[in-house]
């Protein structure tokens, strides 16, 4: 294949051209090359103007079918085993807001005669932007979306584990002592489970998405204009828009069908005036949304934010029930430039406990896979509601649902330019 | 339009020819603006008692920051989580603020006040366009300026790196015209007399400097300080754009990635009020300060009011 | 973000130069030395970091980690990044066109009743407040130490759907259902309007209150009413307030993206600030990012030259 081909006009890129003026070109028939494993061959025959390093290679895209064990490298080893917990330190920890309950960190710190701090972020996008800038200490790095795992690897972002410190993971399920987006959990423990779905609120709304022939498309309905939000991120939303017109190939790279999703999710924010934010578990229960494009996890505790008096009933979560929607998890990550690894490595361990999972998912709502999870158990215990029994994620889940995962880069920058046309920084 | 306001305000004085007819009395010209008056307490009103509830809303009793459910300091010390109290994410915010306050203004202030020093008597065509760039350096948006520090210390400077220095660095840069404006202000009042004759007496120019000038510049290089300590409270975009971790994380910046990631709450308010009251101390103190200082000058109290909120 | 009025005393005053030929010249080095650090400061961490803004804009991007690579020679730089972002803002298809014409017309709502709501208050204050002057100014001023921040959390607070302002309204027979933050331009002007009033306030007080009353006496006096007396005499003096007030109160505005995030999160509000910041926290992004803001820069070159030029002229007139 020549990679001339990858232009439109038949001529060489110009000197200069941009990365997206690149895509725009050649985003089409570069994906498909790099689908064909022809990534170096088409990034060779961009000139240094595009590219700052061309030396490195395509990395390799973890799919179920494909598990990926990533590299280990000379410079980037894992701990020695057998050390001492930092004294006297000061855990940093960077996440999402509001998903760790706040008693764990306090009782690891106890625990571990250590202070923990929490930085958080607002999306993995600001997330990984603030980690490549460069400085940032931080011991761990939680809730990292399996999709950019290869990238924070290949970035020497985050460093190999100890499997020593984490006798713990023994409390998994069984698939996660070996993921297929890091086989051999070198550098990943599993951290949460969630599907993505549609969350409503049944008393301002009696319509319910399970009635519709497809559930994705309920946010597209503009008399409740005001009162729609999706999720700020840019593989949740494009993918919603994606389900909506029936394709379930959630990590395409057909720039037609990346467009699709841009324009329908315009046609979206042009019908109902869509709100983007990540904050479903506050948004339903205070009835600030009526609809809101959710994660389980954060409908499981919305019902934790209601009014005084409202009922948890009000609250809805739909995932398909043929488990054919997004499926994923999140995981754990001790990041290279920890000052305080070793015990960053147990606060991994410590959250695969089965106690403090669950003192963690009734804060959060988010399940782990840690056994003994069990939906029964949840409700037995006045974590879930009963009528947010749909939030739960089952092993099975795994085996129908839909996953975001790596692109190669140039889609991957086609992705996030389509969001943000859509979100426009909001 | 500007007058639509104040032109009802005395709506008869105009109109009263026109009114022909009716024995309109001409109005005394001094008699009080009622219409205006109320007019400014409708305005301080919507000004402020938003302010008053948000206030309150950090004494709930409740997770919410609308309904009011009751009167308690459960999110400044009660709360064993997530009160101010015990929540030490919030204690480092306050901490992060005070510290870039105190460190801004120790830099800013001395650097400034040189540069104005230097500047008046210096008059070249280089210094003239390096005044003209603090000048700018005043101006230019913030948001502006804010992306170009998070190049710099991401990219050329990248040693630097974000955090508590870049934040120092970029806030400094961005208040020292504060002290350097102010300085030339008073320079240009108090006019060249005092240092020539303190040089006409035989002082070297760093005596004149320290014996004279600066006693005489006192008020306003304390007023620049209270200015700038401030303003680095309430300063939001620099920062936002340069913190990247929790330790150096100030409390507006923190306000803001909660609320917007959902996660608002009276203990929010808890927090803006404490920046409320940093605030009014330090005005409090510079308005006492100030007036000490500049006593037997002519100036009122309104005069002292507007010099520390630089107008 | 204050930014004061200050600046009226500042500027370059040229009168007197002659005076500092005749100094010994160690004198003048002393001076070189005293004014040297801020230079420095500045040359450092003003002018540099814009150089850099433009060699990012110029530069390349690194594939790996999606990150801007700088290119700091001129001749080296990349027209790439410019051209895809001219082609954002008037290209087929085009996002960023309409959200800065957006941002020209909240901006300018926002800032003409910034001066329609301030002028008034500030006039009566200056004016007449009396012997309650300094009482008035302190309430005039206070919003003025009151973080930004807190500020827009109050509006949060009372604007929820279930918050005061709606319970307010529903029970005088009004609507009380209004979705305030739920995309709404006139909750994000409105917002803009109460978050940079106070400064506005605050420089429209300062020159009128510099009005020399004898002026308004000697209107009277002639038989001008007050209304007359406003038009002829205050209105004229007042137009220079006005326009730094207007500048100070526009110029962060252009810049804002906390407001909107804040009170409104929905794209059919975004303001150009909105688009510079989501792009600055995105790899792969950055470069836009600085193209972006550069331009926002060339646009406001001017009205920031206007600005400082004008002060100093009145700081000249008025020594």
């Amino acid at each position: 294949m020549h990679p001339k081909e990858g232009w439109h006009d038949g001529k060489p890129p110009i000197p200069g051209v941009s990365r997206r003026g690149f895509l725009r070109r050649g985003a089409g028939a570069g994906a498909a090359l790099l689908g064909a494993g022809g990534a170096s061959s088409l990034l060779a025959a961009c000139s240094s103007e595009l590219l700052a390093d061309t030396g490195h290679r395509a990395l390799p895209l973890p799919r179920p079918n494909n598990p990926v064990t990533w590299p280990i490298y000379a410079d980037n080893k894992p701990i020695p085993s057998g050390m001492q917990a930092e004294r006297n330190a000061t855990l940093k920890i960077y996440n999402w807001v509001a998903y760790v309950n706040p008693k764990c960190l306090k009782d690891f710190g106890k625990k571990y005669n250590c202070n923990v701090e929490v930085t958080t972020f607002n999306t993995m996008t600001e997330a990984l932007a603030k980690l490549s800038s460069g400085k940032v200490n931080f011991d761990v790095f939680m809730g990292v979306t399996n999709d950019v795992i290869g990238k924070t690897v290949a970035q020497k972002l985050i460093q190999p584990l100890n499997h020593s410190y984490i006798p713990n993971i023994g409390q998994n399920w069984r698939e996660y002592t070996s993921p297929f987006y890091d086989q051999r959990w070198q550098y990943t423990v599993p951290y949460t489970i969630y599907t993505t779905g549609i969350s409503w609120r049944k008393d301002h709304i009696p319509d319910d998405p399970g009635s519709w022939p497809n559930g994705y498309a309920f946010p597209w309905q503009s008399k409740y204009a005001g009162k729609v939000a999706i999720l700020d991120d840019y593989r949740e939303s494009p993918s919603l828009a994606l389900m909506k017109n029936g394709i379930y190939d959630l990590n395409t790279t057909d720039p037609k069908q990346i467009t699709l999703a841009r324009e329908s999710l315009l046609e979206l924010a042009r019908l109902t005036d869509v709100h983007i934010d990540n904050n479903d578990y506050t948004n339903i229960p205070t009835g600030q949304m009526w609809i809101h494009h959710s994660w389980s996890g954060d409908m499981a505790a919305s019902w934790q934010y209601l009014p005084k008096g409202v009922p948890a009933d009000v609250i809805g979560y739909w995932f398909p029930s043929d488990g054919k929607g997004p499926t994923a998890n999140d995981t754990l990550t001790v990041l290279r430039g920890a000052q305080n690894p070793v015990l960053a490595h147990l606060f991994l361990n410590y959250l695969q406990d089965l106690p403090n999972a669950l003192t963690n998912i009734s804060y959060n709502g988010y399940m782990q896979p840690v056994y003994g999870v069990t939906p029964a158990r949840l409700v037995h215990e006045g974590i879930l509601p009963k009528t947010l029994i749909s939030t739960v994620v089952l092993e099975e889940n795994f085996k129908n649902g839909l996953w975001e995962l790596q692109l190669p880069i140039q889609t991957d920058l086609a992705w996030q330019q389509a969001w943000q046309v859509v979100s426009l920084g909001i | 339009m500007t007058s639509t306001a104040t032109t009802t305000a005395a709506p008869a004085t105009s109109a009263a020819p026109a009114k022909a007819g009716l024995p309109w009395p001409r109005r005394n010209p001094w008699r009080h603006p009622w219409f205006l008056e109320g007019f400014t307490w409708l305005y301080l009103i919507w000004s402020l008692v938003p302010i008053a509830l948000a206030v309150l809303f950090s004494f709930n009793n409740g997770k919410s920051q609308s309904v009011w459910q009751g009167f308690s300091w459960r999110w400044y010390f009660t709360d064993p989580v997530n009160s101010v109290a015990h929540n030490s994410v919030l204690q480092l915010a306050i901490l992060q603020t005070v510290k870039l306050s105190a460190y801004t203004t120790l830099i800013a202030v001395p650097l400034g006040v040189t540069f104005a020093l230097g500047i008046h008597r210096w008059r070249t065509r280089t210094s003239a366009s390096f005044n003209f760039v603090m000048l700018l350096s005043f101006v230019i948006p913030e948001l502006i300026f804010g992306v170009a520090m998070f190049f710099v210390f991401t990219s050329l400077f990248r040693p630097v790196g974000l955090g508590t220095l870049a934040e120092t660095l970029a806030l400094v840069t961005w208040n020292v015209s504060w002290p350097a404006i102010i300085v030339q202000a008073r320079l240009a009042t108090i006019g060249d007399s005092y240092s020539e004759a303190a040089a006409d007496l035989g002082c070297t120019p760093f005596q004149t400097m320290r014996r004279v000038m600066l006693p005489l510049l006192f008020p306003a290089i304390f007023a620049s300080a209270i200015l700038i300590f401030s303003s680095v409270i309430d300063d939001f975009v620099i920062v936002d754009l340069l913190s990247n971790s929790a330790a150096n994380t100030p409390m507006s910046v923190y306000i803001y990635s909660q609320q917007h990631g959902g996660n608002g709450g009276p203990a929010l308010n808890a927090l803006g009020t404490i920046m409320l009251l940093m605030s009014f101390i330090i005005a409090i103190l510079g308005y006492v300060g100030y007036r000490a200082m500049t006593r037997g000058e002519r100036g009122s109290t309104t005069d002292t009011l507007t010099t520390i909120a630089g107008a | 973000m204050a930014m004061p009025t200050v600046l009226r005393f500042g500027g370059n005053r040229r009168n007197g130069d002659r005076k500092n030929a005749d100094r010994p010249p160690q004198n003048k080095i002393f001076f070189i030395l005293l004014a040297a650090p801020g230079i420095i400061w500045l040359a450092l961490l003003f002018i540099v970091p814009f150089y850099d803004v433009f060699a990012i804009a110029g530069g390349r991007l690194n594939f790996l980690t999606e990150s801007p690579v700088p290119v700091y020679n001129p001749l080296h730089w990349s027209h790439a990044t410019l051209v895809t972002t001219w082609h954002d803002i008037f290209g087929v298809g085009s996002f960023a066109l309409p959200i800065i014409w957006r941002t020209v017309w909240y901006t300018a709502v926002a800032a003409a009743l910034c001066v329609l709501i301030g002028y008034p208050a500030a006039y009566f204050v200056a004016r007449f407040a009396g012997r309650r002057k300094a009482l008035f100014l302190v309430l005039l001023i206070a919003p003025f130490w009151i973080s930004y921040m807190m500020r827009m959390l109050a509006w949060i607070d009372l604007l929820q759907t279930n918050g005061y302002i709606n319970k307010v309204l529903g029970s005088i027979g009004l609507p009380g259902d209004i979705n305030w933050l739920g995309g709404k331009w006139y909750t994000v002007v409105l917002g803009l309007v109460y978050g940079y009033i106070p400064y506005l306030i605050l420089v429209l007080y300062a020159g009128l209150d510099r009005i020399d009353g004898s002026l308004l006496e000697a209107g009277r006096d002639l038989g001008l009413g007050r209304t007359r007396t406003f038009i002829k005499v205050t209105l004229p003096l007042s137009r220079q307030p006005i326009l730094t007030g207007m500048l100070i109160t526009v110029l962060p505005m252009l810049g804002d993206y906390f407001t909107n995030t804040l009170l409104s999160g929905t794209r059919g509000t975004a303001m150009i600030g909105n688009v510079i910041q989501g792009q600055l926290a995105t790899n792969g992004f950055q470069g836009e990012g600085a193209v972006l803001s550069l331009l926002l820069l060339v646009v406001l070159v001017a009205p920031m030259i206007y600005y400082v030029r004008a002060t100093a002229k009145s700081a000249r007139e008025a020594s």
